[in-house]
């Protein structure tokens, strides 16, 4: 039998099996019962990026499947083999949302199932950045349970994003494995057609980050293939079935690695036949392109992205640093070449074996480094990403910055020999590589005394204060340029990000200070300065020198950007951003709601559904993503008279930015408590009358406001 | 069909040729269109090959009412003895080339005009040969193996060396067939003496000996040239350049090399490149030199440095009637008489340098091994001071260009396949992921596209048109000579557009391997590295070549050379499918030998194919392709 045929006989049963389906379905429900995915804004996120159509009835599902049967042409030739495996993954699609019908839950714990869009947000900057250098979508059964651990795991300390479908779940359980997505090991299900549900995310992330238009099959395909670094590891025996879903699986560019050997065939770069499954990892890196940065720390235990959310619970640790009760901070300073001696690790004080297990211990370390290209503007950059390098080590858990750090070793890393001496070598090694371009020396000092680390906090606390003061009198008008951000184009090609001082990267990760650094670190890199001149509008915030920038690196995609208005030219978004604000026509102002809110907004959508209005480079004037510190600046739509417009946010998001935004309201409109005057959840969901009744009640100054010029 | 878009359609190349055909008026030239037409209709007889004339009774042809010649001859044996007449040349011819090479070879020394530029691959074939290496001079090396070379075409016994190089099965095919290939000219002169009057008339044994001195070519003489040329002037890999007539810069001094030996035109490339001569070009009012090329000369020098490709075959003429060139020099085959009048039209300068070619009205420098350099750079010279005797009323040069990336050596193939393998689960330096490729049916196979531009067919169509078919059905194709600059003018060797509307399978393979989905191999004398290429198929997956799904096609020949290609490929194994008749439609049993089921076919496993409907010659060869698929359950 030819590959093709196998092809085909594995999209004719799965078809067969999908119309069976839907038929009962329609038997028992009729027609126009709804079918959707719980927290997408994508209806049936395949189907509609495949054909553009968005089905929410059975009986619509029904025509769909019509429209799959076109698709599954029997030339032999590679086009009609690729279009009956997506012809097979959308019936897949199809069979998977008649689980969710009626709101049902159809996966229990350890599996996911469908994944909402926030999850495919939230995946944006790890896959550029490298963080996540790729997806493993593992399938089936492995010889032994012992093979399919030392796999998730192989990939897992890579920082890999892994899924699984199949036995394997169940052999993972069975070693007692964790899982999780905070571990980067999600169960789809058991179920050969749960596969569809992180081809999914693959989907959408073409939708939302490359402004791929639903319906343009090619461009999906080609974005995927292009840039979605995943990739397939199915364990023999493959059924025809299997096969066709790999046909769909190779159409958008992910290789299938296998150890089957029956009736098989090989083709270069997308079906790889490796029996030896210690080497799937390496072969599958090879043959997906995926380099992973290796850096080499002294260390008793494992360093990997992946152990970054990984929790430490109070029964497993061995000591821990608390900064809310004794004297502990984390600092970067900036010393004279002369001053620093490189990889000098000082712990000043008592070992970790020579502190009592279930210890609260005072501890404080500080960085100092030293380079030509050094600037006292990045220690607080270096200074943020401490967090997440003593996170990456394997049984270590750090929260907080500053001196309100909290840091947890576990007595397992105890017993591997884990030292204090070993969290320097961490911060040593992440700073000589991710800053090599300006720092030269480094030498971290320890101190584990409660008493000089009382003398030295306050010090450090001057540091802060000054460090504070110099940002809040960096306004936009302080500095002479700005920069861009092109970080996302891996996933989104005409997108530019505006990153100024006072309006961060949407996606929250990137200051202006974060892209001075980064300009520094690698000069031809992502962020480019833009000098700031040719003002045509200060209240629009529109540059002639911003308009040439976003031209050019969006490749002509963009003509004109604002910096501050919501409706004259607004800023793109890639698509991965923390917040998206939309207009409110009944008040005239505006609601924001941020990823981690699931709910829906008086606008009637949800987080999904508003961020599907724009996102990929394109400009929808009315809808803006930017990041969260964003809304408390002076110039959160200033064109549109700033963040008083603002009448609706979730909870969460009120309290994270309460006491800026109260203070920028009382500057900017002589209002006390402005915060208080949003509307939230619990004030009212979807009901813009109940939110003007609100509004009237707390005297919102955006009832004072002139209308919007739409 | 798709729509190609952006490629260089026949119709705007024909509008270029007729805006220079403009000027050819204007001038009072004469052109081969116009000689087409004064020809038109060509003889019946010499069409059908039933016209004799090889002694002096004759000429005899061969009519119902006459159907023997003088001597008794019948219309068979005349057919026959006419193609393996017509094989004879073209085999002399290629190999005289590779005699020429190897020549060259004995003239190399360090610091000469002539070096050993590929080391490797020179100690890779002494081995092969059985010569010592160890601890040689290269340069002694290089002498040891001219002289053997050179022995190939005269040696008392055995066969070819190179045909080791086949499979074992096709090796036995020849030995069983007795066409393994004995020394090169001496196959030659037994096809004329087979064809003497008075001696063969047997249908078989000519067309027998027609195979012999075809494979003495392919396995022989050409290989030769191939393989030593690599060895003098490095062995090519991949190098992006451009194509069409548009490639000529107004403001240079614009030299056109054209004919096939690389050693003439590697010594005007390096001259023109000289800093010496561009600053003399510049004194002279230019702004630099441009060196373009014609036919096979271009396509090696294309291969080697990205010399630009003017145009193939039949756009000799336009390079002339931009009124832009400032000479155009050639060494031996397919060059037009007709470029010495039509040259006196313009300022050019047409140079010879072969006693090969002896053209009037050319000027003629002799170029030899010893003098090389100086008489590149008296050409490069002659060339630029001529720059002043432009005529610009008369310059035009039509704005046609495309972007190719070239040079797919056998050794550059497995190169980029070495790039896709993975080091975990494959070899390297075998053809095996290509094989991969076929036998998943992601490709479906191979077309060899080869030969030259005939007014027969509308220039290029056949050649772009089929290419265009395979490339839509996911059969990749591997090209050389004058059908491997028509795909590059068309820009079907663009290595980012022409994938676009490629079927899947081709388009992903081009993707994931960074190729064009046409792969030009170079001259018309390097279908040796064809025949490399299909041994190594078969060697590496244990298939005979005849199996494979790979055919060869020439859909607008017209030399010599091209039929005694022809018998090569054939012999080799290897479907061949013809749009041009090769003068044998007169001899029902000529036709049968070559074309049916069980003529050469039943000695080599392959035939020949003849269908002037080109649509319908491609369709037959997709046809030929799968039934080899169905054949081996694939």
């Amino acid at each position: 039998m030819t590959l093709f045929e196998r092809v085909f006989g594995g999209n004719d049963a799965v078809y067969g099996l999908t119309e069976a389906a839907i038929d009962s379905a329609i038997a028992q429900h009729g027609a126009d019962h709804a079918v959707s995915f719980p927290g997408t804004a994508y209806s049936l996120p395949c189907y509609y990026g495949v054909t553009g159509v968005k089905v929410e009835t059975l009986g619509q599902l029904k025509e769909a499947l019509g429209v799959v049967k076109t698709l599954m042409t029997r030339e032999n030739r590679l086009h009609d083999a690729f279009m009956s495996g997506v012809a097979t993954a959308l019936c897949a699609e199809f069979i998977e949302v008649l689980k969710y019908m009626d709101g049902a839950e159809p996966y229990a714990a350890p599996c996911y199932g469908h994944l909402p869009d926030a999850v495919v947000r939230s995946l944006g900057v790890p896959l550029v950045t490298g963080d996540i250098p790729g997806v493993p979508v593992i399938l089936g059964t492995a010889p032994s349970a012992d093979e399919a651990v030392a796999l998730v795991k192989s990939y897992q300390a890579q920082g890999m994003l892994v899924t699984l479908v199949g036995g394997i779940i169940d052999q993972l359980e069975e070693k007692g494995y964790k899982t999780g997505a905070e571990l980067r090991v999600i169960p789809l299900g058991k179920d050969v057609t749960s596969v569809i549900h992180v081809v999914s995310v693959a989907i959408r992330a073409a939708l939302i980050f490359g402004n791929i238009q639903p319906g343009d099959a090619a461009g999906l395909m080609k974005y995927t293939f292009e840039r979605v670094p995943a990739f397939v590891n199915a364990f023999a025996p493959l059924d025809d079935v299997i096969v066709a879903c790999g046909a769909g699986a190779i159409a958008l560019g992910f290789p299938v690695v296998s150890n089957e050997t029956e009736n098989m065939f090989r083709v270069p770069k997308s079906l790889i036949q490796q029996l030896d499954i210690s080497k799937w990892n390496a072969t599958s890196l090879e043959a997906r392109d995926i380099k992973i940065k290796i850096t080499n720390i002294d260390i008793p235990v494992a360093f990997a992205s992946a152990f970054e959310g990984e929790i430490i619970r109070r029964g497993d640790m061995q000591v821990e640093v608390d900064g809310s009760r004794v004297d502990c901070f984390e600092l970067v300073q900036t010393r004279e070449a002369s001053d620093v001696e490189d990889h000098k690790i000082v712990v000043d004080g008592p070992e970790i074996d020579e502190i009592p297990v279930g210890s609260k211990i005072s501890l404080s370390y500080t960085v100092e480094v030293a380079g030509k290209a050094m600037q006292p503007d990045f220690e607080s950059v270096m200074e943020r990403k401490i967090h997440s390098w003593i996170n990456c080590i394997e049984g270590v858990m750090h929260t907080g910055q500053r001196d309100m750090i909290r840091i947890r070793i576990s007595k397992a890393d105890f017993e591997a020999g884990f030292k204090f001496k070993h969290l320097g070598e961490v911060l040593y090694a992440k700073v000589k590589s991710e800053f090599e371009a300006v720092v030269d020396k480094c030498q971290v000092t320890i101190v584990v005394d409660a008493e000089k680390n009382a003398k030295l906090r306050a010090a450090a606390n001057e540091v802060f204060d000054k460090r504070d003061a110099r940002l809040a009198s960096m306004t936009d008008e302080s500095v002479e340029q700005y920069y861009t951000c092109i970080m996302c184009q891996a996933f989104s090609p005409s997108h530019v990000c505006i990153v100024t001082p006072e309006r961060l990267g949407l996606c929250g990760a990137v200051s202006w200070l974060d892209a001075k650094a980064t300009k520094e670190l690698d000069p031809a890199g992502p962020c480019q300065p833009i000098l700031k001149e040719g003002c045509l509008d200060e209240k629009l915030g529109r540059y002639t020198t911003v308009d040439e920038a976003v031209n050019k690196y969006s490749h002509g995609a963009l003509e004109h950007v604002t910096l501050y208005s919501l409706f004259q030219d607004p800023m793109t978004s890639c698509g991965c951003f923390e917040c998206i604000c939309g207009v409110e026509p009944v008040s005239m102002g505006v609601v924001i709601t941020c990823r981690e809110h699931a709910g829906t907004t008086p606008l009637g959508m949800t987080f999904s559904e508003m961020a599907s209005m724009t996102g990929g480079g394109v400009q929808t004037p009315g809808f803006m993503g930017h990041g969260k510190h964003f809304i408390a600046s002076h110039k959160f739509i200033a064109a549109e008279g700033g963040p008083g417009r603002i009448v609706w946010m979730p909870k969460m998001l009120k309290d994270q930015m309460r006491e800026r935004l109260d203070k920028t309201a009382l500057e900017m409109y002589g209002v006390e408590n402005f915060t208080d005057m949003i509307a939230d959840e619990t004030v009212c969901t979807d009901d813009p009358e109940q939110l003007m009744n609100y509004l009237s009640e707390v005297g919102h100054p955006v009832l004072s406001m002139e209308p919007f010029d739409m | 069909m798709k729509d190609w878009a952006f490629t260089t359609t026949i119709e705007e190349m024909e509008a270029a040729t007729n805006s220079l055909l403009e000027t050819a008026q204007k001038v009072g030239a004469d052109t081969w269109q116009q000689r087409v037409k004064n020809q038109t209709p060509h003889c019946g007889f010499g069409e059908s090959g039933t016209c004799c004339r090889i002694c002096s009774m004759g000429p005899c042809r061969i009519t119902k009412k006459s159907p023997r010649g003088i001597c008794g001859c019948d219309v068979h044996g005349i057919v026959g003895r006419n193609f393996l007449m017509f094989t004879a040349g073209g085999a002399a011819t290629h190999s005289d080339h590779g005699r020429e090479i190897m020549h060259t070879l004995y003239q190399t020394h360090e610091g000469g005009n002539y070096q050993v530029k590929d080391p490797e691959k020179l100690i890779r074939i002494a081995k092969e040969w059985g010569v010592e290496t160890e601890g040689k001079d290269i340069y002694d090396l290089a002498h040891e193996m001219a002289e053997i070379g050179l022995l190939e075409y005269g040696k008392p016994f055995g066969t070819q060396r190179f045909l080791k190089r086949a499979p074992e099965h096709t090796q036995k095919l020849w030995a069983d067939a007795g066409i393994e290939p004995r020394a090169i000219d001496r196959e030659v002169s037994t096809a004329m003496h087979m064809t003497h009057m008075g001696c063969s008339s047997l249908p078989e044994a000519l067309v027998h000996q027609a195979l012999r001195a075809g494979l003495s070519d392919g396995w022989g003489g050409s290989m030769m040239g191939t393989e030593f040329s690599d060895v003098m002037f490095g062995t090519p890999k991949p190098i992006d350049t451009t194509a069409n007539i548009g490639v000529m810069e107004k403001d240079n001094v614009n030299i056109v090399v054209h004919g096939h030996d690389p050693s003439l035109s590697e010594m005007i490339v390096y001259y023109a490149n000289d800093p010496e001569m561009i600053a003399y070009a510049k004194t002279m009012g230019a702004k630099g030199i441009t060196v373009s090329g014609v036919c096979c000369t271009s396509n090696e020098v294309a291969m080697r440095h990205g010399i630009p490709m003017a145009g193939n075959y039949l756009n000799q003429e336009n390079v002339v009637l931009t009124g832009a060139c400032e000479a155009i020099v050639v060494d031996v085959q397919c060059i037009f008489p007709a470029l010495g009048p039509l040259s006196k039209c313009f300022h050019t300068k047409f140079i010879t340098t072969s006693p090969i070619a002896r053209i009037p009205d050319s000027e003629f420098i002799q170029f030899s091994a010893k003098t090389a350099g100086d008489n590149a750079k008296a050409i490069v010279k002659m060339a630029i001071e001529n720059f002043k005797n432009r005529k610009p009323e008369l310059v035009n040069i039509p704005n046609l260009k495309q972007n190719a990336r070239v040079g797919y050596s056998v050794e550059a193939i497995v190169k980029v396949l070495d790039g896709v393998a993975n080091s975990q689960v494959d070899e390297f330096g075998t053809t095996k992921p290509l094989l991969e490729c076929v036998t998943s049916g992601v490709l479906r196979g191979a077309v060899a596209m080869v030969g030259c531009n005939n007014p027969k067919v509308r220039p290029d169509s056949a050649h772009i048109g089929l290419m265009k078919k395979m490339l839509e059905n996911d059969i990749i194709v591997i090209t050389t000579g004058c059908a491997a600059q028509a795909a590059a003018k068309a820009g079907l060797m663009d290595p980012e557009k022409a994938k676009e509307y490629c079927g899947a399978g081709l388009k992903r393979v081009c993707e994931l391997a960074g190729i064009p989905p046409v792969l030009h191999m170079g001259s018309c004398v390097d279908i040796s590295r064809m025949l490399i290429l299909a041994a190594e198929l078969s060697k590496d997956s244990g298939i005979p070549i005849s199996q494979l799904p790979v055919v060869g096609c020439a859909p607008e020949w017209m030399s010599e050379k091209a039929v005694s290609i022809g018998n090569y490929v054939v012999a080799t194994g290897i479907e061949t499918f013809l749009g041009v008749d090769p003068y044998v439609k007169g001899s029902t049993e000529i036709c049968e030998l070559l074309t049916g089921e069980h003529g050469v076919k039943d000695w080599v496993e392959a035939k020949y194919v003849v269908d002037t409907d080109i649509e319908s010659l491609g369709d037959k060869m997709i046809a030929c392709i799968e039934a080899k698929r169905a054949a081996l359950g694939i």
